[in-house]
């Protein structure tokens, strides 16, 4: 079911303190040692291609172990958990059900994902994967509160796509796109509505790398919520690399924060791609500028593939960064990304309880300006 | 208390643009313009977007802070050139830093423009002229996407002329926006429309005062509202005559700024500085502009027919790179991604460096090189890497004619070579054989099995075609089957794995493993978020006997390749891979403890061959034979320089052939020459005055393996035990049937007849001319002596290495060449005690003993069993095909027991010398 708009109970909540987001989906699925067969369950048993890297479908095949994932990080300590919708559109899933065209001598283009948003079968599984994963969520969100006394939320998690509307991946022809903006953003129209019947509180676009990806999500969110008289916060947040650009586009944070403050997210922030560290100075930059809240969620360092989450960092490394920025006033909502499991949430969690959340900055009532 | 923010026109590209209060004006570039600009509207009718591009990219470089893209013209098709125009921007780093303002007097055009933009872009325009309906809805829209907009002052009736009208529309659409959409204020921009002046007509002549006196209004009663306008109207009456149009956009700016204009259209390049207009042109300008003078227009254009056919200012782009030499260009074309002069550049290289080969190898490859660092320093991006590659592909297409005649020439003598080689071969056999030597490389590169990102792959495709590589690119989720079938079929020379989630790095390792099986030896490339060069050396490399390299961005897989396939390079690219790799591995092991076995268990899991006598070579003696005094002239020419620089901190791999050290830095590779000719003459001194001497000693014996431990045989009976040397066996849990290896696994057990070989050798006389040049207070040839010393050492054991496998049967005297002996690209191996392989340095006195090596080479053992003089080098021969060193760790209490018990010492002193190799 829709849940009503709590705008105004989050921003309460936020005044008050530094809000917990939930740790990794990805990463934290990897410990219950699923197999092929598990992961597809009956209803993907005759599937042609692999299955067990496609962690949304997990939600329909084995929802115990989702669920199991929200409830620990819950009770490690989160405020919101994101549903297991990251590659929940047409798009994303088509990777794992369909023949790549460029086995057969075709090639990727906006016909061949013409086809997809328009094919049936993949339409279904998304709706299914939005609707399911969310009521996972909402129904472990729902019991922790019963539990603790303390509101918890839900939030529809939108990945960034495994295509890019702002990349050429053909040498000889930078102008050529696989994807149109239009269908990227009808595959996203449809996560949005399906995350918002199966119950989520929040709509989060996350893992940014292209920022045109994201603009078209933003512009199915602005559109299902204008079509469907419904709104929900919206929190938006990119991954940026080393030099602080979103991996794919190369958009620096301000330039990024500049092109969607007209949807005026509760928050905006940066996740995965780096550690705390490497995250700090873009952290920084973005907390300067953004008049709203700010999120971080950082992965557990940089991938490590000899360590036993595969990231460099510990529970006690990541309260630590975490509590320092804190301290300098830069977190409003803070979680973990890729690596982070529910011993990181429930020390980030402690290293920030009583610690003041940032103070955004406010732009100034226009005045008509001196000439 | 939270910090306040100017409310300020916010907008991107790439990077953020803020109109903050600082800054004075924002200038919109022009010339991406069809209506301002005829060269720009022809270059896209005509198709040609690559100039296009280049046109926007000269406004940026011209100080543009937006550029503005109209395509409006009725030979264009607006939308789809919109889109696609933008999308080639996006591939522009130059470019898309700055924010896009999408201009057409069509709505679909505005809203395809809309579409392309990641960041905050400007809508031009619209405007009340379909009613108020049609405005808020389009404004919606805007507003939906994130731009800010530009407002025409036109409305039902038409475009506002006069000050009133201007003014009256401007605060209606205000109002509409700001109070019924909930637009942002700070994101509208009015265009009170800048009307053409000095036309004849009466009416016209206060138009320029109009827009000043409404700018000024604006600015005052609508807060937050910015004003532009396009200001090359002004002066249309004045069409070909720049002198004057450029003294009129100029006054006309100062003007309207100083009432509170923030932007205009402007074509940069056509602008006077305001102060330098003549006094008496400027004079006549502004009694226009200003409608000062009822005979103004009359004035001016008196005034005006001097300038007439003048040029103006012209567009000038910043070429002061040209004047660099043809490498610092090539380099700077790289780096920014310009091809317009890469063709003459490459020609000019060619012309320098002779060969194709020579041209891309070296200034290309340096230049590509520097891209590769700045990206993994984040300083550049992937755009720019992509762009950069871009540009190396069309001086890779410019060469590669001449690398065909080249080709061509060198085929005819190859097909002669294969014919000569392989007598009875067919002409196409022989061709395809030639022409097979002669390819620049095949690359197979795959998304492996369960993992679905591939941009990373495909940027990695894209710059290794660009780069003259012939790229099989299967796609995502391949299977492993596939990867190498159609690596067999297409007859790859490298496979590429990328992969972004953890799983991957398993399904990695199982190609790696079935590449094993299927016997393959092609390089293997591993590149991907979650690889690391760590891992790729401990858990991959070690399942896969051909190279195995991480590559650690896209940028960098061009060098890699390169080196991998490069006959001069490859050599000593893989040693160095297998080195660091060893260095990472030896890490490792020191670090956190593995899966280990039971020595029983270890035991099983040794190699098992089917041992032949047959296959066994017997060296041509058994015994000993003393190289007393080694010819110091031949071995200077077997010494490895790479190893002699690496001793002087300077990194990067010697080129035998042009003697140079190849490396980034041109410091340390012109200090590496000069420390080169140093040492040449250095060697020459030495020999001369026989200031060294080299001896050595080797022998074969009767061996055979008796467990872990190598018995050694008195004599060809094999009856009489003369010694007994001992080994270690790896305890580490291997996945996938690897053997767990111990040096006696290489010996044949009795009946067979084996035989092991060993080896001293040592170079005297170094300490002794080191502390004699060290007296002379010359340090620097102090470290020289030693460092040759130890070369001189290195080189002889290479050298008797060879001699020992003559002997053995297993090569014959010309079989390699200087460079195939360094890179030890032989059968059999020779494993020192105290090295990885064998780490108890007291196997040392059985060997020395053995070969009665103290008297015969003067190079004797001190109390840790170390060697003086330290220039020596000691080892046993094994002649095994299967052979290879290997490193042994994390010993068990069980072997450690089981070796003391062997050597007959106790278990401490087993453990002191074993201590860093201990598991436990």
């Amino acid at each position: 079911m829709p849940q009503p708009d709590c705008t105004a109970e989050l921003t309460q909540a936020l005044a008050e303190r530094i809000l917990m987001l939930d740790g990794a989906m990805g990463t934290t699925i990897r410990e219950y040692g699923l197999d092929e067969a598990a992961a597809r369950g009956k209803r993907f048993a005759n599937a042609p291609k692999d299955l067990l890297n496609n962690g949304d479908i997990l939600s329909l095949t084995k929802p115990e172990v989702i669920t199991d994932i929200h409830q620990r990080f819950f009770i490690a300590g989160s405020d919101i958990s994101e549903t297991n919708t990251f590659s929940a559109t047409s798009i994303a899933q088509s990777e794992f059900f369909l023949e790549d065209p460029r086995e057969s001598g075709g090639r990727k283009d906006q016909e061949f994902f013409q086809k997809i948003i328009e094919n049936p079968q993949l339409i279904e599984l998304a709706h299914d994967l939005n609707v399911a994963s969310a009521k996972l969520c909402r129904e472990a969100a729902d019991r922790c509160a019963n539990d603790t006394g303390r509101a918890r939320y839900v939030a529809g998690a939108i990945g960034p796509m495994t295509v890019s509307l702002s990349n050429s991946p053909d040498a000889n022809d930078p102008g050529f796109r696989v994807v149109n903006f239009d269908q990227v953003l009808e595959a996203y129209k449809a996560q949005v509505r399906a995350l918002i019947q199966g119950g989520c509180d929040l709509l989060m676009i996350e893992t940014i790398f292209d920022s045109l990806n994201a603009k078209a999500a933003a512009v199915a969110v602005q559109e299902v919520f204008e079509e469907d008289s419904q709104r929900l916060p919206v929190i938006l947040s990119a991954a940026v690399g080393r030099g602080g650009e979103t991996m794919i586009s190369a958009q620096k944070v301000e330039a990024f924060w500049n092109a969607f403050a007209h949807l005026k997210p509760l928050a905006v922030g940066l996740n995965c791609s780096l550690g705390p560290d490497l995250m700090h100075g873009h952290l920084e930059e973005l907390a300067t500028c953004a008049t709203t809240h700010v999120s971080c969620y950082p992965n557990a360092g940089l991938p490590n593939p000899l360590a036993p989450t595969g990231f460099d960092l510990e529970a006690g490394d990541m309260a630590k960064f975490m509590g320092e920025f804190a301290d300098q006033g830069l977190l409003n909502i803070a979680g973990g990304c890729c690596g982070n499991t529910p011993d990181h949430i429930a020390a980030i969690a402690k290293a920030l309880e009583g610690k003041a959340p940032r103070q955004a900055p406010r732009y100034q009532t226009p005045t008509v300006v001196e000439s | 208390m939270s910090s306040q923010l100017q409310c300020t026109l916010r907008l991107s590209g790439t990077e953020a643009y803020n109109l903050t209060s600082e800054k004075r004006f924002l200038m919109i570039g022009e010339r991406t313009n069809v209506a301002g600009s005829p060269r720009f509207a022809k270059l896209v009718r005509a198709g040609d977007l690559e100039a296009a591009v280049e046109v926007a990219r000269q406004q940026v470089e011209n100080g543009a802070d937006v550029i503005d893209i109209c395509f409006d013209d009725g030979l264009i098709d607006g939308k789809e050139m919109m889109t696609r125009f933008l999308q080639l921007l996006q591939g522009e780093p130059d470019v898309a830093r700055v924010p896009i303002m999408v201009d057409s007097s069509k709505w679909e055009i505005l809203e395809a423009g809309l579409k392309c933009l990641q960041g905050k872009g400007i809508v031009n325009s619209i405007s009340l002229k379909g009613g108020e309906q049609e405005f808020k809805q389009q404004a919606r829209h805007i507003m939906r996407y994130g731009a800010a907009v530009v407002v025409m002052a036109f409305d039902e009736k038409g475009q506002a002329a006069t000050y009133e009208e201007k003014i009256r529309i401007c605060e209606r659409a205000y109002k509409v926006l700001v109070d019924e959409v909930g637009f942002n204020p700070c994101d509208i921009i009015f265009d009170p429309n800048i009307l053409t002046v000095a036309t004849g007509i009466e009416e016209h002549n206060n138009y320029a005062l109009d827009f000043i006196r409404a700018t000024e209004w604006i600015k005052n009663n609508l807060p937050g509202a910015r004003v532009s306008g396009g200001v090359s109207n002004i002066s249309f009456s004045f069409r070909g005559n720049n002198v004057v149009r450029e003294a009129m956009h100029s006054a006309f700016l100062y003007h309207a700024g100083k009432a509170g204009m923030d932007m205009g259209i402007v074509n940069a390049g056509m602008l006077e500085v305001y102060d330098q207009i003549p006094e008496d042109l400027l004079e006549r300008v502004e009694d226009v502009l200003l409608n000062r003078r009822d005979d103004a227009t009359e004035r001016l254009l008196d005034f005006a027919e001097r300038f007439k056919g003048q040029g103006g200012k012209q567009l000038e782009e910043d070429l002061s790179w040209r004047e660099g030499t043809v490498e610092e260009r090539l380099e700077h074309a790289l780096l920014k991604g310009i091809d317009k002069f890469i063709e003459e550049d490459t020609e000019e290289a060619l012309a320098k460096y002779g060969r194709p080969l020579k041209v891309i190898e070296g200034p290309l490859m340096t230049g590509m090189g520097v891209v590769g660092d700045l990206f993994g320093e984040g300083k550049m991006f992937l755009p720019q890497v992509v762009k950069s590659a871009r540009v190396m592909k069309k001086s890779v297409a410019w060469l590669t004619p001449h690398m065909e005649a080249e080709k061509a020439e060198f085929l005819a003598g190859d097909i002669e070579k294969v014919k000569a080689d392989n007598p009875g071969i067919s002409d196409d056999e022989a061709l395809r054989r030639a022409e097979r030597q002669r390819s620049a490389g095949r690359f197979v590169i795959a998304t492996v099995k369960g993992d679905v990102h591939d941009i990373g792959k495909n940027i990695v495709g894209v710059v290794l075609s660009c780069n003259g590589f012939e790229v099989t690119d299967l796609g995502v989720m391949v299977p492993c089957d596939k990867i190498l079938d159609t690596a067999e079929q297409i007859g790859a020379d490298v496979i590429g794995l990328s992969g972004l989630i953890t799983p991957s790095l398993d399904e990695m390792l199982h190609v790696a493993k079935e590449m094993e099986r299927r016997g393959f030896k092609q390089p293997l490339l591993i590149g991907g978020a979650t690889t690391s060069a760590a891992h790729t050396a401990i858990k991959i490399s070690e399942h896969y006997s051909g190279p195995v390299v991480h590559v650690l961005d896209a940028s960098r897989s061009v060098p890699v390749t390169t080196s991998l396939l490069s006959e001069d390079q490859r050599d000593s690219f893989v040693k160095d891979n297998f080195e660091k790799q060893q260095k990472l591995r030896d890490n490792f092991n020191t670090g956190p403890k593995r899966e280990t076995l039971r020595l029983e268990e270890a035991r099983t899991a040794a190699p098992r061959y089917e041992w032949h006598q047959s296959d066994i070579a017997s060296p041509k003696f058994t015994g000993v034979r003393e190289v007393p005094h080694f010819d110091l002239r031949e071995l200077a020419r077997y010494i490895d320089w790479t190893p002699f620089f690496h001793t002087w901190q300077l990194r990067g791999v010697w080129d035998r052939e042009n003697k140079v050290l190849k490396t980034r830095n041109e410091q340390g590779a012109q200090q590496a020459a000069e420390l080169y000719r140093d040492a040449l003459k250095w060697i020459d001194y030495i020999i001369e005055n026989k200031r060294f001497s080299a001896k050595g000693t080797f022998g074969f014996f009767a061996a055979n393996s008796d467990g872990d431990d190598i018995v050694i045989w008195e004599d060809e009976y094999r009856e009489v035990e003369k010694a007994r040397l001992h080994t270690l066996r790896q305890q580490i849990r291997k996945d996938s049937g690897k053997p767990n290896l111990a040096l006696a696994d290489w010996v044949a057990p009795q009946p067979l007849q084996d035989f092991i070989g060993g080896f001293v050798v040592g170079i005297h006389g170094a300490d002794h001319l080191a502390a004699e040049v060290e007296k002379r207070n010359d340090p620097y040839g102090a470290i020289m002596v030693k460092a040759l010393a130890d070369r001189f050492a290195e080189a002889f054991a290479e050298l008797l290495h060879h001699r020992a496998r003559v002997v053995w049967g297993i090569e014959t005297e010309d079989d390699l060449t200087v460079d195939e002996l360094i890179h030890e690209n032989y059968r059999g191996i020779r494993p020192a005690p105290g090295y990885p392989a064998q780490p108890d340095h007291t196997e040392k006195p059985i060997l020395f003993d053995l070969l009665n090596a103290r008297e015969s080479t003067g190079v004797h053992l001190t109390e840790s069993c170390a060697m003086h003089p330290g220039a020596a080098v000691c080892g046993l021969y094994f002649s095994h095909p299967d052979s290879h060193y290997f490193a042994i760790s994390d010993l068990q209490k069980d072997q450690i027991e089981d070796y003391a018990r062997r050597k007959g010492i106790t278990i401490e002193e087993c453990e002191k010398w074993l201590g860093p190799w201990l598991g436990y």
